[in-house]
């Protein structure tokens, strides 16, 4: 309980308003919109107090954490500004989440973002570094020398950020890269960090199995530089190159596994991206240009622990959007937002919000650049946190 | 409520004025503050809820008697026939008919939820209580609260400034 508590002998009516922790209960319900704390802070100076506490803000983070908002996304390509794809009054201004890092250079890059923390890999200093967009904090971490990727065959590593389920504070980073002597003998590996003990673990590898293509073009297997998907415990990226799949990390057996793919991922006018499927588990998806289809597959294991893919839903693209005819060209997903279930996906006519559960979409704006988005799903304290303190000091004296 | 099997511990629980509950244990038990009491061996055949009186600590029991896991002969034979969503749907409309309350006892059933500390209750309580509040104005939040407004105007500017976005 916190010290802080206290109890005023009032009417019993207002009573459990008058407790401190009590309140806090009640506030921690308020919704996870952007909006929410600042209105609270307008009701008096004790309740200002209470949502500016920044124990308060890491619990009403806990709470919402399977359903915070999509505040809006950070542009790879566009020294990750933020644009905001909420509408008035939750729209944060761009501003609120600027990054600057004088060490983010131009051979740095952004591998992926969760639980409102944004996880970059700082190539010249060999670090990672894990951005928290809401306070600004920042923490660099050396690499281990296996992740050095001018080392390695391909050259790109991947990651994954996530915040420990149990305290806000800690968080892990779980780097990984395809690397071996050849492309036919290449293998994935795998190491987490957990800011709570400061060190990085084992390194985790897996064989990747070669799968020579038809086609000229040979590449040996990387790990694309999507976003890690996290469904049912485990990390998973997609495997480009010679072979197509899906790389997963198993987050409690700390292991890594390869799974294939059921159909051509790389065909010409495709796109592909390891979703969260609806049920839960892992899933992906299928945007094609030939039928203009977006078709949603998931992975199902039997009783006897077999897995298998299915096909799920199919959306007609062409019925759901307002596309003429000689408007349905080219189609790119640019990010995917796991847990509000939304797709970036850009079109001639404009880059669209679609959620894929309820279908609805909304026209963000039109542009001729492709880029890649890191959606932004968070809790947010609206600055209150920076500056309530010295009302809080005030308060305290006068109670 | 349904006919509890013979040979079920029960548990007494008294309020501050006098009155008795005999309840089963495992009812007793939604509250994880007498869970404690009764696993360190703190209860004896009766226990005294401090600050909870029998009007709201009847509420509170009825609250725990709905939402205890139906394990006996009676709720074997109910989840037999109905499936988990139903049920789940079934405490939902039962939840929703139970905190049609004033605002003085749902307060009350805040203090007894944190006291006796059942968390599905603290949950419906403070969620009831945010919902009703949350698409009021500042004015109807602070009468709703009898909360003060203690803003000086430019101190009331000053923060609606800090973050004009959430108040457009």
């Amino acid at each position: 309980m916190s010290s802080r508590r206290r109890r005023h002998a009032r009417s019993p009516a207002s009573a459990p308003l008058d407790d401190d922790d009590l309140l806090c209960e009640i506030l921690l319900r308020l919704p996870p919109q952007p909006s929410s704390l600042p209105g609270a802070s307008l009701v008096c100076k004790r309740w200002r107090c209470l949502v500016s506490d920044p124990g308060f803000f890491r619990r009403f983070r806990l709470r919402h954490r399977r359903n915070p908002p999509l505040l809006g996304f950070f542009d790879r390509f566009d020294i990750l500004s933020f644009l905001p794809t909420l509408e008035a009054p939750n729209r944060v201004p761009c501003e609120r989440f600027s990054f600057q890092c004088p060490d983010f250079g131009s051979c740095s890059s952004s591998l992926g973002c969760r639980d409102g923390l944004m996880l970059l890999f700082l190539r010249e200093r060999l670090q990672v570094l894990v951005w928290d967009p809401v306070t600004g904090d920042q923490h660099r971490i050396a690499i281990p020398a296996a992740f050095d990727d001018k080392k390695t065959l391909i050259g790109l590593i991947n990651g994954a950020v996530l915040r420990a389920a149990e305290d806000a504070r800690h968080f892990q980073v779980v780097l990984v890269v395809a690397d071996g002597d050849d492309e036919q003998h290449i293998r994935a590996l795998a190491c987490v960090y957990s800011s709570k003990t400061g060190l990085w673990g084992n390194l985790i590898s897996t064989p990747i199995p070669y799968q020579p293509s038809d086609s000229s073009f040979r590449v040996p297997t990387m790990v694309y530089t999507d976003d890690a998907v996290l469904a049912g415990g485990s990390l998973y990226w997609k495997l480009a190159g010679n072979m197509t799949g899906i790389l997963a990390f198993d987050l409690e057996k700390q292991s890594l596994a390869v799974i294939r793919v059921p159909v051509d991922m790389y065909g010409e006018g495709k796109c592909f991206k390891v979703m969260r499927a609806e049920v839960g588990g892992l899933g992906f998806l299928v945007v094609s240009e030939s039928d203009y289809t977006a078709k949603l597959w998931k992975r199902n294991t039997d009783c006897d622990g077999v897995a298998s893919w299915e096909l799920g839903r199919t959306i007609e693209l062409d019925k759901l959007l307002p596309l003429k005819s000689e408007e349905k060209e080219p189609l790119a997903i640019l990010g995917f937002a796991e847990q509000n279930n939304v797709m970036f996906l850009w079109t001639v006519i404009g880059v669209l919000m679609i959620q894929l559960e309820s279908l609805e979409f909304k026209n963000l704006y039109k542009t001729m650049i492709f880029s890649y988005y890191h959606p932004f799903e968070s809790v947010y304290s609206a600055g209150t946190c920076v500056s309530g303190g010295h009302d809080r000091a005030k308060l305290l004296v006068n109670t | 409520m349904a006919t509890r099997e013979a040979g079920k511990k029960m548990i007494m629980l008294k309020s501050p004025d006098g009155m008795e509950f005999e309840v089963e244990e495992a009812v007793a038990m939604e509250s994880q503050t007498i869970r404690k009491m009764i696993e360190d061996d703190c209860a004896d055949t009766a226990i005294l809820i401090p600050n909870i009186n029998s009007k709201i600590l009847s509420r509170v029991i009825e609250y725990c008697n709905k939402h205890v896991p139906t394990t006996g002969a009676t709720g074997a034979a109910a989840s037999d026939t109905v499936a988990p969503a139903a049920l789940a749907e079934d405490l939902k409309i039962w939840d929703a008919e139970f905190i049609k309350v004033n605002r003085a006892t749902r307060f009350d059933l805040i203090q007894a939820a944190s006291y006796l500390n059942i968390k599905g209750l603290l949950d419906l309580t403070s969620q009831t209580t945010i919902d009703t509040i949350s698409d009021n104005s500042l004015e109807e939040i602070r009468s709703f609260l009898s909360t003060k407004n203690d803003y000086l105007p430019e101190e009331e500017q000053t923060i609606r400034r800090e973050n004009q976005w959430a108040f457009q």
